[in-house]
């Protein structure tokens, strides 16, 4: 009984949403509209075991004494105070808002509080990007050399400056592939893949020119969103299909029952 | 003053996080805890605000009738979540567990079905020669057509894991890893951009806001 009602549950919530798309009529009609108001409201009471779970964890470093323990104090000050102080300013403000910009939860909280310490939290993350782009990025494979070379022509595209900047990275990029090319060469033995191999170093030195300081000189900006657009789209859009596709066979199993890893 | 006093608030986390950058810090710490518990309060004050208070209390004053009595299912279904805290009746718990996944299952089917599924799929449908004004826009228009069909197909392909990538799907996988790889560049690319863009404006606030030098 206990595990039969919740898979009851899960298969007829799941199933009335799925006929309310195709019956459009009542009593299925505004189905999804009703559902979905109790599931805004359901999965924001679910929230709480989040924060159960937070703060239960951070007081039991406090009552182990743990290294982090005054920090996990200061956590849960401030989630405390951050709650206290919201909800004074629900009943304070004439909106019952904390978030209206007439209150002091927003003007203050919300303006010198959060939003920088979330807009910096994000903005370390370039440097650790920045790092693990060096480790990403060898030009060693076509692949990579790919990956590469795309990161760095949407970045030029993007700037200001990088319409300036483009002829010397692409020079240097460019220049790092003919020495690549024909450094392998050397260590070739036959004849023909050897020329093949210092034909295609020749043909970077030979496009530095053209499109180094001919070409993405004018037009970076224009390539950068063409990379975006085309190329870039298309492999997202194969991405995306594969989500929906794995998402939709996912929902099919929870709805019939054969994934049941919620109910542990 | 008040302005001032919250400037060098704000000055002090952004240093705060910043001061990471040389190494895990006890002054790091201070700020990432603070971060953590307080954007917590925040999510639970947004939650009531914008979704629970509305949905169910104002709900409870102005609906009526039949539709009225019905949101008494989703009080349930939330007061069981709060069980779970009650060992004897913490069973009750996956009621509402079971009712979100389920909505979370069904949404997913027709959300992603209309939302993702379908669209994506009609606007991959393109003509794959396109004549323009001049030969070059009639190549470039085709060239990108073709890309973006023959891209997305390949991509597709390569994710097909029920078959050996030999042959004909062995090359249109390899293809579609090399346009896989051009995204993630891109990709890459952009999401730079847009941190550094952040830390831009955190320096511009540190050196305008705080110091007053720009």
């Amino acid at each position: 009984m206990k595990k039969e009602v919740p898979l009851a549950i899960t298969f007829i919530s799941g199933l009335l949403l799925v006929l309310a798309l195709f019956i459009p009529h009542k009593p299925f009609g505004n189905l999804e509209e009703i559902f979905n108001d109790w599931f805004i409201i359901v999965s924001g009471f679910t929230l709480l075991l989040g924060i159960d779970s937070l703060l239960g964890y951070n007081f039991h470093k406090i009552k182990r004494k743990d290294k982090d323990a005054p920090f996990a104090l200061i956590l849960i000050l401030s989630f405390f105070i951050t709650l206290a102080w919201g909800i004074i300013e629900i009943l304070r403000t004439p909106e019952h808002n904390p978030f209206s910009p007439s209150s002091t939860f927003s003007l203050y909280f919300y303006n010198y509080i959060f939003i920088p310490l979330q807009s910096t939290m994000f903005a370390i993350l370039s440097f650790f990007i920045a790092s693990a782009a060096y480790r990403a990025f060898r030009a060693k494979e076509i692949n990579s050399a790919l990956l590469l070379v795309s990161a760095v022509l949407v970045m030029l595209g993007r700037v200001p400056l990088g319409q300036d900047a483009a002829p010397y990275v692409i020079s240097v990029i460019f220049l790092i592939f003919a020495v690549y090319f024909y450094a392998e060469s050397t260590g070739i033995t036959e004849t023909r893949t050897k020329l093949i191999y210092i034909l295609v170093a020749l043909i970077f030195v030979a496009l530095i020119y053209p499109l180094g300081w001919v070409y993405f000189k004018k037009h970076i900006p224009e390539f950068a969103d063409w990379l975006m657009n085309i190329p870039q789209m298309a492999g997202k859009r194969g991405i995306m299909i594969g989500i929906a596709l794995g998402g939709i066979a996912m929902s099919i199993r929870i709805i019939l029952g054969i994934e049941r890893t919620y109910m542990k | 003053m008040t302005t001032i006093i919250w400037t060098w608030v704000a000055a002090f986390f952004t240093l705060a996080i910043l001061s990471f950058l040389y190494k895990d810090n006890p002054l790091y710490k201070f700020a990432e805890h603070v971060y953590v518990g307080s954007s917590a309060a925040f999510t639970v004050l947004y939650v009531w605000v914008f979704d629970a208070y509305p949905k169910l209390v104002i709900g409870f004053k102005e609906k009526a009738g039949m539709q009225k009595y019905m949101l008494v299912i989703p009080l349930l279904l939330s007061l069981f979540i709060i069980l779970r805290f009650i060992r004897p009746l913490s069973w009750l718990s996956r009621w509402s567990i079971a009712f979100t996944v389920g909505m979370a299952a069904g949404l997913g089917i027709t959300g992603l079905t209309q939302g993702f599924l379908v669209p994506q799929v009609q606007a991959s449908f393109l003509p794959l020669f396109v004549r323009g004004e001049t030969v070059g826009q009639t190549v470039l228009l085709t060239m990108n057509n073709v890309i973006i069909v023959f891209g997305t197909i390949f991509t597709i392909l390569y994710f097909y894991f029920s078959r050996e990538h030999k042959g004909v799907l062995g090359v249109s996988s390899k293809v579609g890893v090399t346009i896989l790889m051009l995204t993630f560049g891109a990709s890459f690319g952009y999401t730079i951009m847009a941190r550094i863009s952040l830390l831009i404006g955190r320096i511009y606030f540190l050196l305008h806001n705080w110091l007053r030098l720009v």
